[in-house]
């Protein structure tokens, strides 16, 4: 309790007037730490701090409090443990910290007072000292923060003040307010205007990146059409798509208007086995079919391919409104709110997850994007999903689809692509559904949260599949509360590039900061808000370190040849199918209404295509949805690369997401195991073992036993100068690690032989970790060391599809964790791990 | 469902099935080897009765799919034996030595159904009057289920098989006709499985007695049980019993008794009883009860709590009656059943309550622990028998503070000690006989325990050594009668049944192993799934810390010391003994706790249970349960593991077992080579190290050993790998799709009712 009276005499004397509001522009010295150690963003000032405040470490931190200072700003809250290192002046800023908030992501504060507790809203007043300030957020986290005795009562009522009357933009727009408090300052400007961006994902914004991926899958017959380049064709469209070679563009802009807000059938993916996956709109019914047109409708519709199977999605599927409901329900039952007093008893816990539905909706769509994937891989088909608007469950499964067939979306990198590809650049509605403006209530609805739980289920059924972690899906999850990336932050793209050329950015001071008048002038040459794949802004490069997992799969894919795979293998190919079928399936069975598609019911005499084509196709044709299924889930015998991930989606197998919906209820907090994805933690252990002995017999071979250096003593020190957290975190996961973690440094470390056997200089800092506690940095290679600011390249370090077709040695992915002896630290993956351990232990000797 | 008689036996085979020879086929030609195809029987089996060819279905819709073969009832079991050849690739690494993966051990049997048309019928009644059903599906008490149908086979010869696997399974028996009399291995000689403390001898007691560092009083007058026959030979009582005390106990059958249990560090201890009924009017017992509660209190700090469990924990018949129910949703006779039950399936294992009877049994032992641990008074705990909930609370507490019995070793003593020499009525819980009138008696309170066990592994797996399949394999054991363990309902029992010669039974004396000698069911490979790879060795951690290594037992600095401790409390028990002599007026023992209500009980444990919460996690001090609604799991390999269709294949937990054996495997690797490398002469200690190294990290790893090379057979592992391999994987569609009809057609009913529900707690919120 009164570990900190030293500390607080020293702030006392510092503010000797704690009432008055701390308006401590950091632009004075920006970049640095403000006297008491918060480390503002360039224009950010603190609106309020209390001190001697002890903050809730969850279970994944550690457990136990944590005491610091608190602190609001006009962007986040802010919370700064008291010993905490200082931070490297020379780092650029991490929006938010580890212990941090964005206001705008925090739903709701309470206060809890002695006998009572209090929601606080900006318009209440409090009667009583809090004793305890509750914040519940968006993403489900709760941060909980308890006011010391020594705390002085202005304090902490003052901030509980500031934050209530803060958080929420009180009515529609005021978001921008925020946005500029969080970006407004020049030096920010400049800041995120030097941003480089990844360049190893593709960001889907020109046609050479539609290429680029036509190329990776290996589709042929198709275009990147710029039809829609001034957004005339389609509003909701993206500048670029992908339409069948065979249709000009001229013949093209006519499909438009056949389909709901222009969105015509474009192509998505290629499956290796030759077919292909499009997604539309619904038809426009009451429109005449010209002759011309429907030749060019059925050519944009079948693509390449003679036999196209429409997947309805709009019945099958739940409503928006549906998902909204039922992660209300969700949120209610996971984030036990004190306030409200209402309880789910632990007896009734299941029943009630039950009756949230939000595990019958994933399974749908997993059920359903399973039932695809297996088409897809019948082979030469080409699956158009359909849904009337395709903004919502098309993007959902159509990415659950390339998910489970594509190991490359599988990664980081591609996974981020994947995104791009069929969410922002596809126009799903993220400023609506996520609702920032708080002004579309009805159309809120958290459909890439049910994506990413999605994904979360196929990652905990196969987690040796994936290279992204569990803690990367929640890195996003949670980013998608915090209004500030254009990724997000519009409806289509044409809304976004529109507001990155002309948006409300302008500083303001922060006593303008809620009377910023709506519309002010607005300077042409802001910076884009940045996107929310640049993870360094967010996310310190121990948490993004933790965004992959150490070793991906070490079958690696065998090449594809020009993306067609042996299609021999399947019995029922439809090569000599007759010529444009078309079927519909919708609930799980094959059908072929003759109104499926309107042109060919309509005017069906003398119209243009061939008289086959009137023909009633017979579901005959296809193979059974059954069979198909079975032909998959018998024939995913090994881990063939692009063999479908077919989760299992009976009750007792769909669990869950514990890591984000339940990490906030207080009464949860200690739920998981202290250390993050334990299930994986023996795999790091072994990894980093592995690595470790991998430079023990390097040394040994090279026999360079001269030099010693000295970094075997610093680097104990060197570990209990960084971060506290990071060490109370690391010494947990030390003593609750593994034996195979705490032998290793027992015997392949002793400190006799380390001397002797330290590896030269510049990778002393990394190779000299000392036994006792093997720092976690070490033990996972950081993703990026500080200078560079993207994300670590994802598993491989050649041009983008190597990781799919290039014809990768065996043992290629276990030089993630294997230094090559010798090289210097450049772009190679292996030379990064250990040159940003020795930047990391380099920074905290300073 | 297949037709009846010869019109079932002329039926074309269909297409799906995996082998399937025409009836006609076979009965020329396995005709006479018939009688050969007989399981290897074990030392002392003897057949009864068999049968072929029968077919066995497989799990799976209606799609009657099987395997041809013969079925044979012995003494020990049912089994299976497919005509067909097994395949190369589909040796089972997990192999039980004593009964294959088609053989049912006949106290496993759980129920018989008869399949006559297409009506299920459970038999009860062994004298069969009613003609001989087409179709037997036995229930095992591990939860497989097998279907066998009869058609094919002679009518006659069905009868005898039918009649035969019904009067052994479920006749009711006399112990001496259970399987581990006839048991005659050779290896008798069988040496104890040495480090598992057996708890029938003073020895054995007293040492467990000095590691807890405990002060009590050895009881040895029960050796021959003369005097109390439910309790154990060998017991420790509360100094302050006197040898009085003890004769007087006898007039109520050793009720009232405090049993040591266990010492915690502080001095206090956890005893356990058998309550005594306490009548207003009879001042005998009365005070015969307090004379125990003083030497109790006496023990330490003059303190005590009593706990009445029968008060606060469902009864036995509950925990019957929801255990009933909740494996019901497991026994699966066919998929599309486990499909129907997949939309309703939370609440469907909610409303069973089983899990919530665990959670309560978890929550009372925190509170014992709380008990012991913050407030260090000791802690009596009784109920009817004192040897069901009893057991059940006090191993889960001392599991709970006791890092020594999360080893493997300690926890085959505790259970040995708490139960196998604690007295526990395995015979009759358990109803291994069959008995009629022992119906009722029938609870699976050590499974229980293992469930709470289980939820304590999966929540804080590096803390125990043992692993969840070893826990399976335990549950499974329960059933198996060929060790001693689990066959009697007292060690009174046990040592007459096992001294005693009996030549009309013209039966030496019994002469089984006990559960814990493993390599009798398991060879070592196999033994090796039972460690837990995660397990942090305390020995190590401190090498690591560089603490030097204490004993497990030693106070805690952060306690405070009992010197200063018990001033107070003396006082404060000067006014307890009154308050306890009036209480004693009352019935309801459980209010004699320190503080008399139970609120601020309750409400001290929530207290301790946050600051341990607060604590950071020490997988070697004292752990407690998470207790949440979405703590308490299911055990998915127990329960699931017969179900393919929860299988996930090539994912789950197996995935990275397999990964963490590859880097293993590599690990192994680099070391054999840095060995050979240092080896050179690099210097001086170096080699000598990189041995030592080597040789621990050998040790280590040999842990996961037999994983390695799964990964280069071609069996497909599933989610549920060592039990259920992947062969029988039924020709299905992983998904069900019967479940979207579930949602979006029956349910809009349902989902308008839920929806007023949920307003309302939403508003509310």
């Amino acid at each position: 309790m009164l570990t900190g009276s030293r500390t607080t005499f020293k702030v006392r004397q510092m503010v000797p007037d704690v009432k008055d509001r701390m308006l401590s522009h950091s632009g004075h010295h920006t970049r640095g730490r403000d006297m008491f150690g918060l480390c503002c963003l360039p224009g950010e000032c603190v609106l309020q701090r209390a001190v001697l405040v002890r903050k809730k470490l969850s279970a994944k931190e550690g457990g136990g409090w944590l005491s610091g200072t608190l602190f609001c700003t006009h962007f986040r809250v802010a919370f700064v443990p008291q010993d905490s290192p200082k931070p490297d002046d020379n780092a650029d800023p991490v929006l938010l910290g580890d212990h941090d908030v964005a206001l705008a992501s925090i739903e709701k504060v309470v206060a809890v007072g002695p006998s009572r507790t209090k929601l606080v809203t900006p318009n209440s007043s409090l009667k009583f000292t809090p004793e305890e300030l509750v914040l519940y957020c968006r993403d489900l986290r709760v941060l909980c923060f308890l006011f010391d005795r020594l705390t002085p009562d202005t304090q902490a009522v003052e901030i509980t003040y500031t934050i209530a009357k803060t958080y929420q933009p009180l009515k529609a727009g005021t978001i921008l307010s925020f946005q500029n408090a969080a970006l407004g300052s020049i030096e920010m400007k400049q800041f995120l205007s030097n941003r480089r961006r990844d360049p190893d994902m593709n960001w889907f914004e020109n046609t050479s990146d539609w290429e680029q991926e036509l190329e990776r899958v290996g589709a042929t017959g198709w275009r990147v059409t710029s039809v829609n380049d001034r957004f005339e064709m389609s509003t909701s469209l993206s500048r670029f798509n992908v339409v069948p070679q065979k249709v000009l563009d001229t013949e093209l802009k006519k499909t438009f208007a056949h389909f709901n807000e222009g969105r015509i059938p474009r192509w998505c993916w290629r499956h290796p086995r030759g077919s292909d996956l499009l997604r539309m709109a619904s038809f426009q019914n009451n429109i005449y079919h010209e002759k011309d047109d429907i030749r060019n409708l059925e050519l944009v519709l079948f693509g390449v391919q003679q036999v196209c199977v429409v997947v309805d999605l709009g019945e099958e599927m739940p409503s928006t409104a549906d998902i909204q409901l039922a992660h209300t329900r969700l949120r209610a039952l996971c984030l036990g709110d004190i306030s409200a007093s209402v309880s789910v008893p632990d007896d009734k816990w299941l029943s009630t997850l039950e009756g949230t539905h939000w595990q019958d909706y994933i399974r749908c769509c997993l059920r359903k994007a399973a039932e695809v994937a297996c088409l897809l891989r019948g082979g030469h088909l080409t699956v158009v999903l359909q849904e009337p608007e395709d903004r919502d469950m098309n993007c959902v499964v159509s990415s659950l689809v390339q998910v489970m067939c594509d190991p490359h979306c599988r990664t980081v990198a591609g996974f981020q692509a994947l995104v791009q590809k069929e969410w922002i650049m596809a126009g799903h509605r993220f400023l609506s559904r996520i609702n920032y403006h708080r002004d579309s209530d009805k159309e809120e609805a958290p459909v890439f949260l049910l994506f990413l739980d999605c994904v979360w289920q196929l990652w905990a059924q196969f987690p040796s599949r994936f290279q992204l972690s569990g803690d990367y899906l929640l890195a996003l999850h949670d980013s998608l509360h915090v209004p500030l990336f254009s990724s997000f932050l519009a409806n289509c793209q044409r809304e976004r590039s529109r507001r990155s050329q002309h948006l409300a950015q302008s500083y303001t001071p922060v006593n303008g900061l809620r009377e910023l008048p709506q519309g002010s002038p607005q300077d042409p040459c802001d910076p884009p808000l940045p996107p929310v794949w640049d993870w360094a802004l967010q996310y310190s490069s121990q948490r993004r370190a933790h965004f992959t997992q150490p070793v991906t799969q070490p079958a690696c894919p065998p090449p594809l040849l020009n993306g067609n795979l042996n299609t021999n293998l399947d019995p029922h190919r439809h090569v000599d199918g007759m010529a444009g079928s078309v079927f519909l399936l919708s609930r799980g069975s094959f059908s072929s209404p003759s109104n499926l598609l309107p042109w060919r019911s309509g005017a069906g005499s003398g119209s243009g295509y061939r008289k086959s084509h009137r023909r009633a196709p017979s579901a005959e044709m296809l193979p059974g949805l059954e069979r198909l299924l079975r032909a998959c889930s018998l024939s995913e015998a090994g881990p063939e690369p692009h063999e479908p991930l077919l989760p299992l989606l009976l009750g007792p197998c769909v669990k869950v997401w514990r890591d984000c919906y339940l990490r906030g209820a207080l009464h949860a907090q200690a739920f998981t195991h202290p250390m993050p994805s334990s299930m994986l933690h023996p795999v790091e252990q072994l990894a980093w073992e592995v690595q470790q002995l991998r430079e023990k017999l390097a040394q040994a071979s090279t026999t360079s036993s001269s030099s010693s250096c000295s970094s075997s003593s610093s680097s104990p020190s060197s570990s209990r100068t960084s971060d506290t957290l990071h060490i109370r975190r690391e010494s947990r996961r030390s003593d609750s690690n593994l034996n195979q973690n705490a032998n290793n440094g027992t015997f392949l470390f002793p400190s006799s032989r380390s001397a002797s056997h330290q590896p030269p200089g510049p990778r002393g800092g990394g190779g000299g970790v000392h036994p006792a506690t093997p720092p976690k940095a070490a033990s996972r290679p950081p993703a990026v060391t500080n200078a560079s600011p993207q994300p670590r390249p994802a598993g491989r370090d050649g041009p983008k599809h190597t990781f799919l077709f290039g014809h990768q040695p065996d043992n290629r992915p276990a030089q993630r964790y294997i230094p090559a002896p010798h090289t210097k630290p450049s772009r190679s993956r292996s030379s990064s791990s250990s040159g940003g351990s020795s930047g990391i232990s380099g920074s905290s000797l300073q | 469902m297949l037709s009846l008689g010869s019109g079932g036996a002329k039926q074309t085979p269909k297409a799906s099935f995996v082998s399937y020879v025409t009836p006609e086929e076979i009965n020329p030609e396995k005709e006479p080897p018939k009688k050969e195809r007989y399981p290897d029987l074990l030392p002392g089996e003897v057949v009864f009765c068999s049968a072929s060819p029968i077919l066995k279905y497989t799990q799976d819709e209606l799609s009657q799919r099987g395997v041809f073969g013969t079925l044979v009832c012995t003494n020990f079991r049912v089994s299976f034996i497919s005509d067909e050849v097994q395949a190369e690739d589909t040796i089972q690494h997990f192999k039980n030595k004593l009964y294959g993966e088609n053989d049912i051990p006949l106290m496993c049997v759980d129920h018989i159904y008869g399949g006559y048309d297409d009506k299920k019928k459970l038999i009860t009644c062994t004298l069969l009057k009613n003609k001989c059903p087409s179709k037997i599906i036995i229930h095992c008490k591990d939860l497989r289920v097998f279907q066998y149908c009869l058609t094919f086979t002679d009518e006659k010869d069905a009868r005898k098989i039918f009649q035969g696997i019904v009067h052994h399974c479920l006749e009711s028996k006399s112990l001496k006709c259970v399987f581990a009399f006839s048991y005659n291995a050779n290896n008798a000689e069988m040496q104890r499985k040495g480090r598992t403390v057996m708890f029938d001898s003073i020895d054995d007691w007293a040492q467990e007695m000095k590691r807890t560092k405990g002060a009590c009083r050895l009881v040895v007058e029960n050796q021959s049980s003369e005097l109390f026959q439910r309790l154990p030979q060998y017991f420790f009582v509360p100094t302050n019993v006197t040898e009085e005390d003890i004769q007087n106990a006898k007039k109520f059958n050793g009720k009232g008794l405090p049993i040591w249990c266990w010492s915690h560090h502080s001095g206090c201890a956890l005893f356990k009883t058998a309550a005594l009924p306490l009548m207003q009017e009879d001042p005998i017992p009365q005070a015969y009860m307090e004379k125990m509660l003083n030497a109790v209190a006496q023990n330490y700090l003059y303190s005590v709590k009593t706990e009445d469990l029968s008060d606060t924990l469902p009864s036995l018949q509950e925990v019957q009656l929801s255990y009933t129910k909740f494996k019901q949703f497991f026994l699966i006779d066919n998929s599309t059943e486990f499909w129907m039950s997949d939309v309703k399936w939370f609440s469907s294992l909610e409303s069973a309550g089983w899990l919530d009877i665990i959670r309560q049994c978890l929550q009372k032992a925190v509170e014992v622990v709380e008990c012991l641990e913050k407030e260090n008074t000791n802690v009596l705990i009784m109920e009817e028998e004192g040897s069901d909930l009893c057991c059940v609370i006090s191993s889960l507490v001392q599991l709970m503070l006791d890092p020594y019995y999360r080893t493997l070793t300690g926890f085959q003593s505790l259970v040995q000690k708490e139960w196998v020499a604690g007295g526990h009525n395995f015979q009759d819980r358990c109803n291994h006989l069959h008995l009629k009138d022992k119906e009722h008696m029938q609870t699976p309170v050590f499974l229980l325990f293992l469930e709470c066990v289980w939820q304590l592994l999966q929540q804080h797996s590096p803390a125990f050594q043992f692993s969840e399949t070893y826990l399976t394999v335990l549950s499974d054991s329960i059933h198996v009668p060929v060790f001693s363990t689990f066959l009697f309902n007292s060690v009174q029992q046990r040592v007459s049944m096992m001294t005693a010669k009996s030549p009309q039974t013209q039966r030496g004396p019994l002469n089984c192993p006990t559960v814990w000698d493993w390599s009798v069911q398991f060879d070592c490979r196999a033994q090796e799934f039972f460690i837990n790879p995660l397990y942090t060795d305390k020995l190590r951690v401190d090498k690591l810390t560089k603490k030097s290594h204490r004993p497990k037992h030693t106070r805690q600095l952060s306690l405070p010391s009992s010197a200063f401790k018990t001033p107070p409390k003396k006082g404060f028990f000067k006014e307890e003994t009154d308050s306890l002599k009036k209480m004693l007026r009352v019935k309801r023992l459980s209010r004699w706790m320190l503080s008399p209500d139970a609120s601020p009980q309750a409400s001290t444990a929530r207290e301790f249970y946050e600051a341990w919460l607060r604590r950071p996690l020490d997988y070697h001090g004292v752990l407690l349960p998470l207790l949440d609604g979405p703590a308490v799991r299911v055990w998915m390999q127990r329960y699931l593991r017969w179900i393919p269709e929860v299988q996930i294949c090539g994912g789950g937990n197996v995935a990275l077992t397999n990964r963490l054996a590859e880097l293993q495997g590599e690990v192994r690797e680099l070391l054999r080579r840095l060995e050979r490398q240092c080896g050179g002469g690099i210097d001086g200690g170096g080699p000598h190290h990189a041995n030592a190294a080597a040789a621990h990290h050998h040790h280590l790893y040999d842990n996961v050993g037999p994983l390695p090379h799964l990964r280069r057979s071609s069996v497909r592992l599933s989610s549920s790998f060592p039990f259920a391999s992947i062969r029988n994987w039924p020709f299905k569609p992983a998904i069900p799709t019967s479940m979207l009809q579930g949602l979006f057609v029956s349910d809009p009913d349902n989902m308008a009712d839920r929806e007023d529900e949920y307003t309302e707690t939403i508003s509310l919120v």
